[in-house]
């Protein structure tokens, strides 16, 4: 089953431009270490999802392209064509002159309605090319304005016409010290309007992104680009084509619908973070061999400590011991410590997977304890290798990392808020301080709910 | 001599006849031996009959890839469903669940249901083996579903666990629409490629299983198979249809064959659901109080309806009122007509009626022929359905959120916070 890709705003775009790429790449490498029928089946898989052939032309991708200003979506466009290997479609863009000026309140009130029509024309013609529609997935920022209201403002439209499709959106928190002013006001209006509609919140900080590209891949000047790259490599590892069983030989039909039945099915429980072992830049790849064992275990740590890459992890944090609440739980006032998990997917991809040992994930202490590990836990397998990573794993979970960043956010906005600094931006534009005050309730709902588990 | 051997051989041989077609009529029916054996309540007949009777209450677990349930998981559903249908004996409630016993009261189940509608038609519709592509019918399952393993709630169950498996069939349900749209958009394809291969000409183009059986003819032999054994079925059911009257005389028979039931047999009640010991004293404890309940409220029934009388007493009597009740009463009588006629419309011929194949017309006037239903008028009665049905679904969430209101208002201290609502 397709799914049709939202690109929003220039983080959007070029992000999208990013995934594509390496699925492309990805399906089409040739070292798959698998056998030349494998890898057919993988490619048509990742083919059937994400891309549509039309004519002999080059695989065209299944997406769409909004943004309030042309620059970016040319930029995007020509980018892929140039590769000739996988294009857009031309008309499968949305834009507009003039930009927006960074203004959430200006996107979500005043873009969206104006353009609601042609954009969700846009969409439309694109799922009509699909045979069968599995979702939507729309990349875009949190924190910026255009990007994040409109963004807002189509996921609420995709809600309501769409309503059995399903919905994952792909934010990107911004840097803790981010350069926009308001953009904790931005995050948290964004955060709720998509609680609200989206199905999904697939986070990538930009911080922790930052600090693997510095430390692991050892970027010297780190680039949108370079993140963007390893949010590409993360998403795609997530994405490619998995057994739909143990033992199955066919791959997965709707892996956007599985993963979201494993996930998160509870309303209040929507966060989803991405962790991805190993990562490191290619020169390094032909040097490094790895065990199953060892991927495994570091990841094990990486979730329950929730580090978000391979070094630095804390080895001291241990699950609690049964029956005894876990360490240093819950008062946001201390460092959290143990990262209790909700439901977790584990995506393994590369040679020897049938002998991977997975048993360090299915242990209750890891969980909730209103989830048996039975139903928490899930693991994916697929022989073929992914971008060259002889051995690869990826960890999807909906687990409390969330709490202390959106808390961070979600105390300086108030902060803002209870003086009233910027406000006029939005309320001239029909965000009203009541519109604040729900958002704020909701997502100290949401931290609430993840801090109780 | 001759002449009564004949009559006799002709009584003696028509049930073994009207047996064995039975038998040959019913899904995975058993031999005519184990009719016989269980007449007289044999135990090696009782496990057959179990697996039957099963296998017609729940068609979907009657697949022969999954595994079947339980011995004791069979028995308790098969009881329960004869119980909600209303089968008079008791004596089959009190059979012991493993397999092992009853085979006379089994019997005898079987013929009430053969006896009470069409059992046989009804499974030879099911198991129809369909040539074209079908409308999905959606009919509300007759018997409750197979129990699922059951599981004790072992203390309180945490709230989040039960709204996480609500979201789970949630998605499901997302899925399985989005499923069904593709699977329409396909046999959309499939229709407009092969338009013009049919010989029929009122098709005009092939449905799946045809196409299927043209790519592979592998399947073509498949198909045919299972048509000539839905073939032999139809027939033998043909032929029960002829000598069934023999098998109800023998019937009566095995009937007279069983032990009297005791004398409060025919008085005994329907079937109650045992009460855990300790929960007796609270259920009496409720029922004083719905009886202390419903006296109060005769009470201020009758006050109500004292003053009621005495304040209205002499009104709707007079002359000048004729006309008003003659009104209204006119009025009443133009609602029910209306709403008769509503239900007459909601019944008329555009409900379909057992399985339509789907055939693609290319012209705009066609017309469907004499069965064919156009798939707007299909649509329409579909669609009057279902805002009934979410009226009701409306009206139903309005109930409970007033009792959940009434309840947390019930309780000092709780604050109600409700979802975010767009």
């Amino acid at each position: 089953m397709s799914v049709v890709t939202v690109q929003l705003g220039q983080c959007g775009n070029q992000i999208g431009f990013e995934v594509f790429d390496a699925l492309f790449r990805d399906s089409h490498c040739s070292q798959g270490l698998c056998s030349r029928r494998e890898n057919e089946a993988y490619q048509a898989s990742c083919q059937e999802r994400f891309f549509r052939e039309e004519g002999n032309g080059v695989p065209i991708a299944r997406a769409v392209l909004v943004d309030m200003e042309p620059k970016v979506i040319n930029q995007t466009l020509s980018k892929a064509a140039q590769s000739r290997r996988w294009k857009y479609d031309q008309h499968a863009s949305f834009y507009q002159k003039q930009g927006s000026g960074n203004n959430w309140a200006y996107g979500y009130s005043v873009h969206g309605p104006r353009h609601e029509e042609s954009i969700m024309n846009v969409i439309r013609k694109e799922v009509e090319k699909c045979d069968s529609l599995s979702g939507f997935f729309i990349i875009m920022s949190m924190a910026g304005g255009t990007g994040s209201g409109l963004g807002a403002f189509i996921t609420q439209n995709l809600q309501d016409q769409y309503s059995n499709s399903l919905k994952m959106n792909q934010i990107i928190w911004p840097y803790g010290t981010g350069e926009v002013i308001v953009q904790n006001y931005n995050s948290s209006l964004t955060l709720s309007h998509l609680y609200r509609s989206s199905d999904a919140l697939l986070v990538h900080e930009n911080d922790a992104v930052h600090k693997i590209c510095a430390k692991l891949m050892n970027i010297k000047h780190v680039s949108f680009s370079d993140i963007n790259q390893v949010v590409a490599h993360q998403l795609g590892s997530v994405f490619q084509p998995t057994y739909s069983a143990e033992g199955s030989s066919h791959y997965r039909r709707n892996p956007l619908g599985d993963l979201m039945e494993n996930l998160v099915p509870h309303p209040e429980f929507k966060m989803l973070g991405v962790r991805n072992i190993p990562q490191m830049s290619e020169n390094s790849l032909a040097y490094s061999t790895f065990t199953w064992a060892g991927l495994l275990k570091h990841l094990r740590q990486m979730l329950i400590s929730n580090a978000k890459m391979e070094e630095g992890i804390d080895w001291q944090v241990r699950p609690p011991i049964s029956g005894l609440p876990p360490l240093g739980k819950m008062s946001l006032n201390k460092e959290l410590h143990f990262n209790t998990s909700i439901a977790n997917l584990v995506i393994l991809r590369g040679k020897d997977v049938q002998s991977a040992d997975i048993e360090g994930f299915k242990d209750p202490a890891l969980y909730t304890s209103w989830l048996h590990p039975a139903h928490a836990f899930s693991v994916w397998k697929t022989q073929r290798a992914f971008n060259r990573y002889e051995k690869s794993a990826a960890l999807v979970s909906n687990s409390q990392f969330p709490v202390k960043p959106l808390d961070v956010i979600v105390g300086k906005a108030w902060s803002m808020f209870a003086s009233k600094a910027y406000i006029h931006q939005y309320t001239k534009f029909g965000i009203e301080e009541e519109d604040f005050l729900d958002s704020f309730t909701l997502l100290e709902q949401v931290v609430a709910s993840y801090s109780n588990l | 001599m001759g002449r009564r051997r004949r009559r006799v051989d002709g009584a003696a041989g028509a049930l073994p006849e009207a047996i064995a077609a039975l038998s040959r009529s019913l899904p995975a029916g058993p031999s005519p031996e184990i009719f016989r054996r269980a007449k007289f309540d044999r135990p090696e007949a009782a496990p057959a009959l179990w697996q039957l009777l099963f296998r017609l209450f729940s068609p979907l677990a009657a697949d022969n890839t999954s595994v079947p349930p339980a011995p004791e998981t069979q028995a308790r559903f098969v009881k329960s469903v004869l119980r909600s249908q209303g089968y008079p004996r008791s004596a089959l409630s009190q059979l012991p669940e493993d397999n092992s016993q009853g085979s006379r009261e089994l019997l005898l189940a079987l013929s009430w249901l053969l006896a009470r509608g069409p059992l046989l038609e009804r499974l030879l519709a099911q198991t129809r083996v369909h040539l074209g592509d079908h409308v999905p019918q959606w009919e509300a399952p007759a018997s409750p579903g197979l129990p699922t393993s059951h599981v004790e709630a072992e203390g309180p169950v945490d709230l989040r666990q039960v709204q996480w498996l609500m979201g789970k069939l949630r998605f499901r349900w997302r899925r399985l629409v989005s499923s069904q749209q593709e699977q329409c958009t396909l046999l959309s394809k499939i229709h407009l490629y092969t338009r013009g291969c049919h010989s029929d000409q009122s098709l005009r183009h092939l449905s799946v299983a045809e196409t299927e059986m043209l790519r592979d003819p592998e399947g073509g032999h498949q198909l045919l198979q299972a048509l000539q054994h839905e073939n032999a079925r139809l027939e033998a059911a043909l032929e029960w249809r002829r000598l069934e009257l023999v098998f109800w005389k023998w019937m009566d028979t095995v009937l007279g064959a069983c032990p009297p039931e005791g004398p409060t047999g025919a008085s005994q009640p329907t079937f109650l659901p045992s009460i855990p010991g300790p929960r007796l004293g609270e259920l009496e404890l409720v029922a004083q109080e719905l009886q202390a309940l419903q006296e109060e409220l005769q009470k201020v029934v009758e006050t109500r309806w004292v003053t009621w009388e005495a304040q209205a007493g002499g009104l709707g009597r007079g002359p000048e009122w004729s006309t008003t009740r003659r009104a209204l009463q006119e009025a009443v009588e133009q609602e029910l007509v209306a709403l008769r006629e509503s239900w007459e419309q909601s019944r008329d011929p555009a409900q379909p009626r057992g399985p339509y194949r789907l055939v693609r017309s290319e012209d705009k006037d066609g017309k469907p022929g004499a069965q064919g239903l156009r798939a707007a008028e299909v649509i329409k009665v579909l669609r009057t359905q279902e805002s009934c049905l979410e009226t009701t679904l409306r009206q139903l969430q309005e109930q409970c959120r007033q009792e959940l209101a009434r309840l947390a208002g019930a309780l000092p201290g709780l604050i109600w916070i409700l979802p975010p609502r767009r």
